[in-house]
């Protein structure tokens, strides 16, 4: 077992290891340099480049390090003469066809092969022939170029796209003496990790197109900061000149990334130079209130806080609301509920449209928690569109850890190919599966599968994996439930913690960045900060005082609801687009035009921002600091890297904290981690985290008690007629959106509008493949292309959500059930 | 668009057979060499196919199928002549004889006739260094070749 410790010699030092530790990397633990061209510790050994030769004592030949396992008792030697010439001979014959042509290479300062060279290669080369000539710069996809002269064929590349990736995208053409790096047909390498072999490239030959010639390396600004796309908060580095955007780069996190990041990572970063940015604050200049005129933001900020103050006084607390977002930061998201808890006096707070609460009721695993299990259930999850590092997780430990996988699921999704068993529910159904697996389990009441889409063996299959299992982890997808059934599955969980012999976890995979931190942060109508109900009067008055408001407030539709019927008098919209992300659509536009102040904080000129009062830029990533608390419960900081004259967001919210306050209670907060310190100090769950217990790795957080006591009864949702279909909004990873505009780098992966149609309805609609059809759903109508497949069950269809302008969320006019359309042929 | 012809789905029933589900990747080669038969080449449409049946990325059965010479990209002739070059052959004056085979088919080594009848690759070693100099036409071999027997064998091919 990976317990037992080798003792061996490297260069007369003593080293211990685990036993199946590769040489190589035994080196390193002493600080022992082995070069190296294709080994990589996350592709495992392979032994084609040479580069590593070591001499071991009683061995004949020289060993690769990177393939020999360390063994009891090895005496190993790494600068012996032998070693030496080994190695000089293996660099030039490397060195053989390779251009010299570093002055020019976006790798020169950062390469492998160039430090390699000078630290253990020829000062000479005893070539003289021609050298080979192949092509120079080709794209390998829009976003990566192929310098084919350069490649040095360690296969790190290809061995990625197969080990790690595990498509096969990237092969080894015409193997032997004229290999070469290449896709299908010479087909684009675009999928959704294409990026990382920019990194793992030990040479030139793979370069990041939108950084090459930009900057030399060594010019960079490097900051470590976290990625703002996911959940996930993946490990990066931004690295900037003169201020300015240059590149992003993976910066491994073995317990958060494992080393890896997506694509939209690397090159989903346009947006910080993005025209469609709120540049400065405003007001709208007419129609509605005119407040004051070209206001500076922290102008607008105070001139905010007395505008609700005054509709707080005028009309009570009940009528102002505040929108967060699942992608601002701790501290924001803090700050944000504290004003309005504390300062006006609401509990009108929320950030998501769908049904959960703070907590769970086991225990919340880490992301590489996944590795250590042998069962993992992914629930509702779609981590390929939704939390890319977590497909790439979840494909590691069912092939190389041998982790079984079960999949339940409405629709049909990447992570099937990779699973044991895989059952897909009827779209809607999620809370009688649910049920009837509580049922099943527990033994008592039935296990009722009727209407569900799955039989009744296979549910019993589940029940059985559950039962033998011993570590598992559950991957939920909370916004991908619908109604209350997030109540049944906890019910769920609690059920499988009590299967004997079980230990269990689970990790909520909502695929916003901060979802879980915007939960712990008491972005919520009927939670404080750290799951503390708002019921618990005692507990509540005690940490934030005796005003603070102890009567639940109105959710994110709710709010909308009550803006509608002209209740709702002022909302803060807070990086969220309600007008394109909330259920309805343009009855969200017309509630939030009756509001008689609308501000929005963002970092875009959204849908919602039009309709605003007052509008306040938003930095966001790439600019200001804070701290994100990802899937795994991990927080981490993300710093910003870019500098702005625009104060950060932190700041503009104590500015209209401080604005109510009397000038003894005002805070003046310093850097972000002062706020973060409060969040320590305020918030159950944060005590340990602080700026220095999150620096390098991140600290997980303990979770909030679980809350969820209450009974769930699954429901149908009545079909209103013959034709109707259940729909289920699918995520894509690459949807163009405000994040990806149309001028971003990764504009050739959005795609159409397609509507999937099981064959069955397909055939009762007399739709084909590639039909124009319209999906319906009250008023809304949204063009899509037909696509028959199984994605989903009879009866249901799925969208996926492409982009902003194809506006699927106004088609969902009942987040509390099940959305029912139909199509209609153009 | 590529399809097996019907018995080639007679013989891929048999292969598929001889090898557990999980491992039916070991069909590669055998279902290469069926397409290209029937073929007389592999196009991609026909690797995307296999690559579909088999459970294996279509660029990884180009890989695979760049690297065996009895595989092409473009059409062959109705007669594929791999002609030995290596050492056994070479020291036996293969040079003279493919240059000799080249010029009375009229084409360049690695070309085909226009009437599609023969093709001509160089090949490294078959494994009859004991019969050098020597060339496969599709799955014969003929050893201790020279000018005349080799005049003989192409005439007597239609």
């Amino acid at each position: 077992m990976a317990d037992e410790q080798v003792t061996l010699t490297i260069d007369d030092q003593t080293v211990s290891v685990p036993k199946g530790t590769k040489v190589v990397d035994a080196a390193k633990t002493v600080g022992i340099d082995i070069p190296v061209f294709c080994y990589h510790e996350k592709l495992g050994p392979l032994g084609c480049c040479r580069m590593c030769l070591v001499e071991v004592e009683k061995m004949p030949k020289l060993m690769t390090a990177c393939t020999m396992d360390v063994g009891p008792d090895m005496v190993v030697k790494t600068t012996t003469p032998k070693v030496e010439k080994a190695q000089k001979g293996v660099l030039e014959f490397t060195l053989l066809n390779h251009p010299l042509d570093c002055p020019v290479c976006d790798k020169g300062g950062e390469c492998p092969l160039q430090d390699n060279t000078f630290k253990y290669g020829p000062g000479d080369t005893r070539m003289e022939f021609h050298r080979a000539e192949n092509l120079k710069m080709g794209p390998l996809s829009p976003v990566i170029t192929l310098d084919r002269e350069r490649c040095i064929a360690c296969q790190r590349c290809t061995r990625y796209s197969e080990v790690i990736e595990q498509d096969s995208a990237l092969v080894m053409h015409n193997r032997g003496f004229n290999n070469e790096v290449g896709t299908f047909n010479n087909e684009s390498y675009d999928t959704r990790f294409s990026g990382n072999v920019i990194d793992i490239c030990p040479v030139g030959a793979l370069t990041n197109s939108q950084f090459r010639f930009k900057a030399r390396t060594w010019d960079l600004t490097n900051s470590d900061t976290l990625c703002a796309h996911c959940g996930c908060n993946c490990n990066m580095t931004l690295g900037t000149r003169t201020n300015q955007f240059m590149r992003i780069q993976a910066r491994p996190n073995d317990l958060v990334d494992d080393g890896w990041i997506c694509d939209k990572a690397r090159w989903g970063y346009d947006f910080l130079e993005s025209s469609n940015r709120l540049k400065e604050a405003r007001t709208l200049p007419d129609g509605g209130t005119m407040l004051f005129s070209s206001p500076t933001t922290q102008d607008a900020a105070v001139r905010t806080a007395e505008a609700i103050r005054n509709i707080v006084a005028e009309h009570g607390p009940e009528s102002v609301g505040f929108i967060g977002s699942p992608y601002g930061t701790n501290e924001e998201l803090y700050l944000y509920q504290k004003l309005f808890r504390s300062g006006f006096g609401t509990n009108n707070i929320d950030h998501k449209v769908y049904a959960d609460s703070p907590g769970l009721p086991i225990d919340h695993y880490d992301v590489s928690d996944i590795e250590t299990s042998d069962l993992v259930l992914a629930i509702a999850s779609d981590p390929t569109e939704e939390l890319p590092i977590l497909d790439l997780r979840i494909k590691k430990a069912v092939t190389r850890h041998g982790v079984r996988l079960a999949v339940l699921n409405d629709q049909a999704t990447l992570m099937d190919k990779y699973a044991a068993l895989s059952l897909h529910y009827d779209i809607g159904a999620d809370g009688k599966v649910f049920s009837a697996l509580t049922a099943a389990i527990s033994g008592e009441g039935k296990a009722d599968v009727k209407n569900t889409g799955i039989k009744a063996d296979q549910l019993k299959s589940l029940v059985e994996m559950l039962r033998a299992g011993k570590k598992i982890t559950i991957v939920y997808n909370p916004a991908a439930l619908t109604g209350k059934s997030i109540h049944g599955l906890n019910q769920l969980l609690a059920m499988i913690k009590n299967i004997p012999s079980v230990e269990c976890g689970a990790i909520p995979a909502a695929p916003q960045t901060n979802a879980v931190g915007a939960m712990d942060m008491g972005i919520l109508p009927d939670y404080y900060p750290g799951g503390l109900p708002v019921l618990d009067s005692e507990s509540i008055k005690q940490q934030w005082g005796e005003n603070a408001p102890t009567e639940p407030g109105l959710s994110a539709l709710e709010m909308i609801e009550r803006a509608a019927s002209g209740k709702l008098k002022a909302l803060l919209v807070y990086r969220a687009n309600p007008v394109v992300d909330f259920p309805g659509g343009k009855k969200v536009e017309e509630a939030l035009r009756k509001l008689e102040l609308l501000v929005v904080h963002d970092m875009f000129e959204t849908e919602t921002a039009k309709l605003a009062h007052i509008v306040l830029p938003s930095n966001g990533p790439g600019y200001d600091d804070g701290t994100t608390t990802n899937i795994g419960g991990r927080v981490q900081f993300r710093k910003g890297g870019l500098k702005t004259t625009n104060p950060p967001d932190w700041k503009i919210i104590s500015l209209m904290a401080n604005a109510l306050n009397e000038e003894g209670d005002r805070v003046n907060y310093i850097t972000s981690f002062s706020v973060t310190d409060e969040i320590a100090k305020k918030v159950p769950g944060y005590g340990e985290i602080s700026k220095r217990s999150i620096k390098k790795e991140g600290a997980t957080r303990e979770p909030p008690a679980n809350n969820n006591g209450s009974g769930f009864e699954a429901m149908d949702s009545p079909s209103p007629n013959a034709d109707a279909l259940k729909l289920r909004i699918a995520n894509y990873l690459f949807a163009h959106d405000k994040i990806l505009d149309a001028s971003s780098q990764l504009a050739h992966q959005f795609q159409p509008s397609i509507v999937h149609l099981n064959k069955k309805d397909a055939k009762k609609l007399k739709l084909k493949d590639d039909d124009d059809v319209v999906v319906v759903s009250g008023d809304v109508e949204i063009a899509a292309q037909v696509e028959i497949s199984d994605r989903c069950n009879p009866g249901g269809v799925v969208l996926p959500n492409i982009s902003d302008e194809q506006g699927v969320w106004g088609l969902a006019n009942d987040r509390d059930g099940v959305t029912w359309v139909e199509i209609r042929k153009v | 668009m590529f399809a097996f012809s019907k018995e080639a789905e007679e013989k891929i029933e048999k292969i598929l057979k001889k090898y557990p589900e999980e491992r039916k990747r070991s069909a590669l080669l055998p279902l290469l060499t069926l397409v290209q038969r029937q073929e007389r080449h592999v196009n991609p449409d026909a690797m995307r196919e296999i690559g579909r049946r088999l459970d294996l990325s279509p660029a990884y059965v180009q890989s695979v199928c760049s690297f065996y010479t009895m595989y092409s990209s473009k059409p062959v002739g109705k007669y594929l002549i791999l002609f030995c070059v290596n050492i056994s052959c070479q020291l036996n004056g293969c040079d003279v004889l493919l240059a000799h085979t080249a010029k009375k088919l009229n084409i360049e080594i690695g070309g085909t006739t226009n009437d599609m009848k023969f093709s001509l690759h160089r090949e490294e070693c078959l494994a009859a260094c004991s019969g050098g100099p020597m060339m496969r036409i599709n799955d014969t071999f003929y050893e201790n070749l020279t000018a005349a027997k080799i005049d003989q064998i192409l005439d007597s091919l239609d």
